[in-house]
């Protein structure tokens, strides 16, 4: 039935737009007045006028059409059945009804509600037909109104570029929204922990164990809140990740942009970025899978005991996954170098080697700061590489042999499992995001402001 | 004109999908709980999917506290109709369904799951007395005479006929059954056989002595020797198969599953099995169980031939897919009158009396 | 004769340097390799599924003619499966032997009946997948050369394996299982169509949400915003959620659409949802690229014709950019099909065994499958996994080959 009206509504708009730009282009012909707008802008006004408010309707419609249809149908059950029930059973049976009413029916449901289905019935019928009526008469009305303002001098133009507009910043203002429903959403459950946790002890505290008792008569773990630990973990694995990737990549671009041959440069670059398109989870599997028994045995052989989920194979893996990032940004920042600089050194008779390591990494040093910063912020917030490889206990060292934890493990243990919203427990790890986005959030400003400085100071 | 096309096809396609995003009532059963329980539960749904042809259950492995949580928070069509857990419903799990309004629950006991501690086999099979596991894994322990923290760091600290190795243990995290389990049935018992516990059992009444065992053995260590490692136990078993000097609890249908990969540690010489976990000779082991709300019985599409499904002989009997999985089956007159009480939704009666 | 030496240093130091930028990236591309070289080692085989070709007897008295569904297909797959090993007749013999086929063998073949009813009363070939251990035995991943309580299938197993193998009733088609089956606990059964669906239906909502909102928002930012704070605001704004860890959406998903909104758990609809919000800024940052691409002389050209600036905008500079734009998009959609941690936090990670039918119906992505996968015990699915990644990365392969395609195929070069 909506796809009906939907279908309906949608002819009757291009009918619209049709009927208002042949009506505009037949005033033209018939006056000696030129049209202010061409006739499909007419067309358009006519047609934002006719379809606009109905598909508004509708949208609502749809919303607020099946709990309002829930209620009624509550309402009109006999008293005498539900007047002992709590309105989450009052829920089960509007429930129940309306499987009744779709025709699933199974064992014998009770003729109340047998009645009730066939009322629901009814009344989605005639609900639906309402609704097919007002979006019609909508549609027509606007048509209507919106027709009869059509004449040579009608500024139909202005009228539709500032539905354009609205429309368009409506859209830019998704980002805002967006960034204000992360923050809002994060710092009002972070609050709540706060409320159990002082936020001191939060930001100060060596010892994190979320092992909270989860009922009343459980003994666990002491409970203890401080985050150091974790974000020591984190820190750990993005510098031994940034370790790995920073000399490659930066090398790599080095290589890539003053020494290759365009031809190798051709095929080796689009290469190197597929390793930044492989999904997380794959890195995660290949970490759990080679990696890590790779680098446990060859401890082994050596003699050096690493533990299974180390921090260096989750690091390593994750340096891996971040070499593209710094040698694409690297490679943006030498080649922004204006070609001056470059031919003047070598024409002062210093070598490549030199002119790279002189000239050109000190010129593109800020760029390159840049895009290690973005990395890094990359670094600290991906999660399943490490959730796959990395530990779960937060152990507050600096040997990249153990096993240690990071904020975003922390995140996805603390909410998948125990789903219950109010513990201490659940309501951690928004603090923990919380201070993981003002963490990226530092990262990513200076960064891009560091970027784009730089760019500015060559442009 | 392409781009007003475009704006077209975008207001189009926005209305259809909320259109077709209008919920009807749920079609699917929805199932949490233990992930001990999990690959049961997992094996009935995909029998019940593609004997009866009805819209398959979801079925999430939430850990037992989590599912209860999720099971108790009320009913209707936003909650779960069943969940799996690897221990009886506790009293503050009981109260908080009634509080919620989830008043009529049915339980329904599967079968039993040994807690079984292994090792791959290219590692060392030990065999430990509950005391060892419980000198092992505690936060504190008796040193001089007095509780404290942990010191033992090497199997052969904790006794020294056990092999001069590093103590690693991957366990479960607090939110599931299994590590209740093993704290009540291992840690705990191996506590009371500890001499300095029974020298203060001797001082105590029984009620303080109860109490103080539950203090001081419950917490498992947090230094390192044991390693929490999530909900998830085929992670430890993956673990272990890479590491052979580590050591994991799971149930015994984990050991099972793999049981060309690992093999178990011995608890006083009784190494779990079928036989041992089922005539009670291997002590670790743990009753099964799911609850089912019966005010969704009738009202959810399936519920009801999902739990016949559950109960029928082809899956919780002695040659049922269950066992094939691991399941330690109930014995006959056990079985029969789980199996009619489920099917004649009886309100549990563990708090009632 | 210093000066010489001096020269041959800065000389060597020049290769030096070649050296160590070649070795970078010769470090980095063999990273790739062996990531690609373990995945495909390690896949390659769940791609092939073995099979057996067993007469069936579908006999009148076990399946009714007037409800089909509702035979005994159990004892009509064993029956016939043993029917293949005549000389096994002890009961334990008999259940041991009916391990050796998949145990949703039965499945099939009601499928078919069902189907096609006529084939009640005769006896008609199946070509049924084998168990996963004796799959992978075949494979030879199960070695047969250790003692027989070290592997999966007994030593009697094997004997009645290859007794079956010597009459050339097992093949190895190609696995079209993998696709066109649900999940399954059985990894002989278990297929990608669940997740390929669920990913399918969380990009189309991403896509139709994030699409027309990001040209919209890029082309109003680009084209038309004054300068001044508030503009300003939003680019930074846009900037930084581009770099905004993807779990932190994951949070915002399960704060704001789950327990906000109640919105329901494991839905493509709210995967989708999340995924958009993180898709994006990367379509506006790449919209504006392609949009600043476009040289001045179009839109001066159009201003000179007397076009206002809409249609400048519109007519001109927009369709000019539109392949960069999509290029773009194609890439903002590659990348969330590959996004695992927000679609953990929303649920989407359920075993279902039967393929969503909309966005509304709880699903898998394909990443959230991989992740189920890696963690599943069946020695089967190790192989499963491999071969799953290697589907989601011709997945995204292919969509990245359609974005260089169209860059190639319309960008202008001016």
């Amino acid at each position: 039935m909506l796809l009906y009206v939907f279908a309906i509504i949608l002819t009757l708009t291009v009918l619209a737009y049709f009927h208002g730009s042949r009506r505009a282009a037949s005033l033209s012909a018939f006056s000696d007045t030129p049209l202010h707008s061409r006739p499909a802008y007419h067309g358009a006004y006519v047609a934002i006028w006719a379809g606009l408010p109905s598909q508004v309707l509708v949208l609502l419609w749809v919303s607020l059409e099946t709990a309002a249809l829930d209620a009624l149908i509550a309402g009109t059950l006999p008293d005498a059945e539900t007047a002992a029930l709590s309105s989450s059973e009052r829920g089960l049976i509007v429930s129940e009804i309306k499987s009744v009413a779709r025709g699933l029916i199974f064992g014998e449901p009770a003729p109340f509600i047998v009645d009730a289905a066939a009322r629901y019935g009814e009344w989605q019928r005639i609900a639906a037909w309402c609704l097919a009526a007002s979006a019609i008469s909508l549609v027509l009305l606007g048509l209507a109104v919106s027709q009869r303002r059509i004449t040579a001098l009608f500024r139909a133009r202005h009228r539709v570029e500032r539905v354009l507009n609205g429309t368009m910043v409506l859209c830019s203002l998704a980002a805002i929204v967006t960034t204000f429903g992360i923050v809002i959403s994060l710092a009002f459950e972070a609050f709540k922990f706060f409320q159990h946790v002082p936020i001191s002890e939060f930001l100060f505290g060596l010892s994190w164990e979320p092992q909270i008792a989860i009922r009343e008569d459980q003994v666990a773990g002491t409970g203890a809140f401080g985050a150091i630990p974790v974000f020591a973990g984190t820190f750990l694995i993005s510098a031994i990740a940034m370790i790995v990737a920073v000399p490659v990549g930066l090398m790599s671009a080095v290589y890539l942009s003053e020494f290759a041959r365009p031809g190798f440069r051709a095929i080796v670059k689009p290469l190197l970025e597929i390793l930044a398109g492989v999904p997380t989870v794959v890195y995660g599997f290949f970490a759990v899978l080679v990696i890590a028994p790779a680098l446990k045995s060859f401890g082994g052989d050596i003699g050096l005991p690493i533990a299974s989920n180390s921090a260096l194979a989750a690091g390593l893996v994750m340096g891996i996954m971040i070499i593209p990032f710094i040698s694409s940004l690297s490679d943006d920042a030498l080649r922004a170098v204006p070609q001056a600089m470059r031919e003047g050194s070598l024409g002062l008779g210093a070598t490549r080697a030199e002119t790279v390591l002189q000239v050109l990494l000190p010129a593109a040093l800020p760029g390159i700061m840049g895009g290690i910063l973005l990395a890094a912020s990359r670094a600290i917030g991906e999660t399943m590489i490490v959730v796959m490889a990395a530990g779960l206990i937060a152990t507050l060292t600096l040997d990249p042999l153990q096993s240690v934890t990071t904020v975003t493990v922390q995140i996805v243990t603390l909410l998948t499992g125990d789903t219950e919203f109010d513990s201490p427990k659940t309501l951690a790890a928004f603090a923990l995001g919380l201070t993981l986005f003002v963490m990226t959030l530092c990262l990513n400003v200076a960064a891009l402001r560091t970027v784009q400085k730089y760019r500015e100071k060559y442009d | 004109m392409k781009l007003k096309s475009l704006t077209f096809g975008a207001v189009v396609s926005v209305t259809a999908l909320l259109a077709a995003g209008q919920a009807d009532a749920r079609d699917r059963i929805q199932i949490v709980g233990s992930s001990t329980v999990f690959p049961y539960t997992q094996a009935v749904a995909e029998e019940f999917a593609n004997n009866t042809g009805q819209a398959a259950p979801v079925v999430e492995s939430t850990g037992t506290g989590g599912g209860m949580k999720i099971f108790c928070s009320g009913i209707g069509e936003r909650t779960a109709d069943i969940t799996g857990a690897s221990r009886a419903m506790k009293v503050s799990e009981w109260q908080l369904c009634n509080d919620n309004g989830v008043t009529d629950i049915t339980e329904v006991l599967i079968g039993y799951d040994g807690l079984s501690i292994a090792v791959s086999r290219n590692g060392t099979a030990l065999d430990l007395t509950k005391e060892q596991i419980y000198l092992a894994l505690a936060t504190e322990v008796p040193v001089n005479g007095e509780l404290a923290p942990n010191p033992n760091r090497t199997w052969s600290d904790v006794d020294p006929s056990l092999p001069d190795m590093a103590i690693q243990v991957f366990g479960p995290p607090p939110t599931s059954g299994t590590r209740d389990a093993f704290v009540e049935l291992a840690m705990r018992e191996g506590c009371k056989d500890n001499a300095f516990f029974e020298a203060l059992k001797v001082s105590m009444e029984k009620k303080e002595f109860k109490a103080y065992v539950k203090e001081h053995c419950s917490r498992m260590r947090q230094d390192g020797p044991f390693i929490e490692a999530g909900e998830n136990d085929n992670l430890i078993v993956q673990r272990l198969d890479a590491d052979p000097e580590a050591y994991g609890i799971f149930g015994y249908s984990f050991l099972f599953e793999n049981s060309d990969r690992l093999q178990p540690v011995t608890v006083a010489g009784v190494a779990p099995g079928m036989d041992t976990i089922g005539d009670g000779s291997y002590t670790i082991s743990r009753p099964l169980f799911f609850y089912i709300k019966n005010a969704h019985r009738g009202v959810i599409p399936g519920l009801e031939e999902f739990v016949e499904e559950y109960i029928s002989e082809t899956a919780m009997g002695p040659e049922g897919y269950l066992s094939e999985r691991g399941l330690v089956v109930l014995p006959d007159d056990q079985r029969e009158e789980v199996q009619n009480a489920a099917a004649g939704s009886s309100a549990m009666t563990r708090y009632t009396n | 004769m210093a000066a010489k030496r001096h020269s041959r240093r800065r000389h060597a130091r020049e290769r030096y340097l070649r050296i160590v930028g070649l070795s970078a990236v010769a470090a980095a591309l063999g990273m790739l390799g062996l990531l690609v070289v373990s995945l495909t080692f390690l896949g390659h085989s769940a791609f092939v599924q073995t099979m057996v070709d067993v007469p069936i007897n579908l006999s009148e008295e076990l399946i009714d003619r007037g409800e089909p569904a509702k035979g005994n297909y159990r004892k009509i797959v064993t029956e016939g499966f043993l029917n293949l090993l005549p000389e096994i007749q002890a009961r334990g013999e008999r259940r041991e032997a009916g391990k050796i086929l998949s145990p949703g063998a039965r499945w099939i073949i009601k499928a078919a009946v069902v189907a096609n009813p006529n084939l009640i009363g005769t006896t008609h070939t199946f070509t049924l997948p084998l168990a996963d251990p004796f799959d992978q035995l075949h494979k030879g991943v199960i070695p047969r050369d250790v003692p027989q309580d070290q592997r999966r299938v007994s030593d009697n197993q094997i004997a009645w394996f290859d007794h079956i193998a010597a009459s050339g009733r097992i093949s190895s088609p190609f696995n079209w299982g993998l696709f066109f089956n649900a999940d399954s606990r059985f990894p002989e059964l278990a297929g990608l169509a669940g997740a390929i669906a669920g990913s399918f239906y969380a990009l189309l909502v991403c896509f139709v949400i994030s699409f027309p909102v990001g040209i919209a928002a890029a082309v109003y930012l680009e084209e038309f915003a004054p300068r001044s704070r508030w503009t300003d605001l939003i680019e930074v704004n846009i900037n930084n959620l581009a770099a905004v860890p993807s779990v932190v959406f994951g949070l915002l998903g399960l704060a704001l659409l789950l327990n906000f909104l109640g919105m329901p758990r494991s839905a493509p609809l709210v995967g989708g949802i999340t995924l958009a919000l993180m898709t994006l800024p990367t379509i506006i940052i790449t919209t504006r690229a392609s949009l600043t691409a476009v040289p001045p002389s179009i839109r001066e050209a159009a201003y000179g014709i007397g076009a206002s600036r809409h249609q400048v905008v519109l007519h001109h500079v927009l369709p000019l950019a539109l392949p960069g734009i999509l290029t773009g998009a194609i890439i903002g959609l590659a990348r969330a099909l590959g996004e695992t941690a927000p679609l953990l936090l929303i649920g989407m990670n359920a075993f279902i065994t039967s393929a969503s039918g909309g966005i509304t119906d709880p699903a898998t992505a394909l990443p959230t499958q991989i992740f189920i996968w890696a963690d599943s015990p069946e020695r089967g699915f190790l192989a499963r996994t491999s071969a799953a990644i290697l589907v989601l990365l011709g997945f995204l392969v292919t969509m990245n080959g359609l974005a260089v395609y169209l860059r190639r195929r319309f960008e202008w070069q001016w």
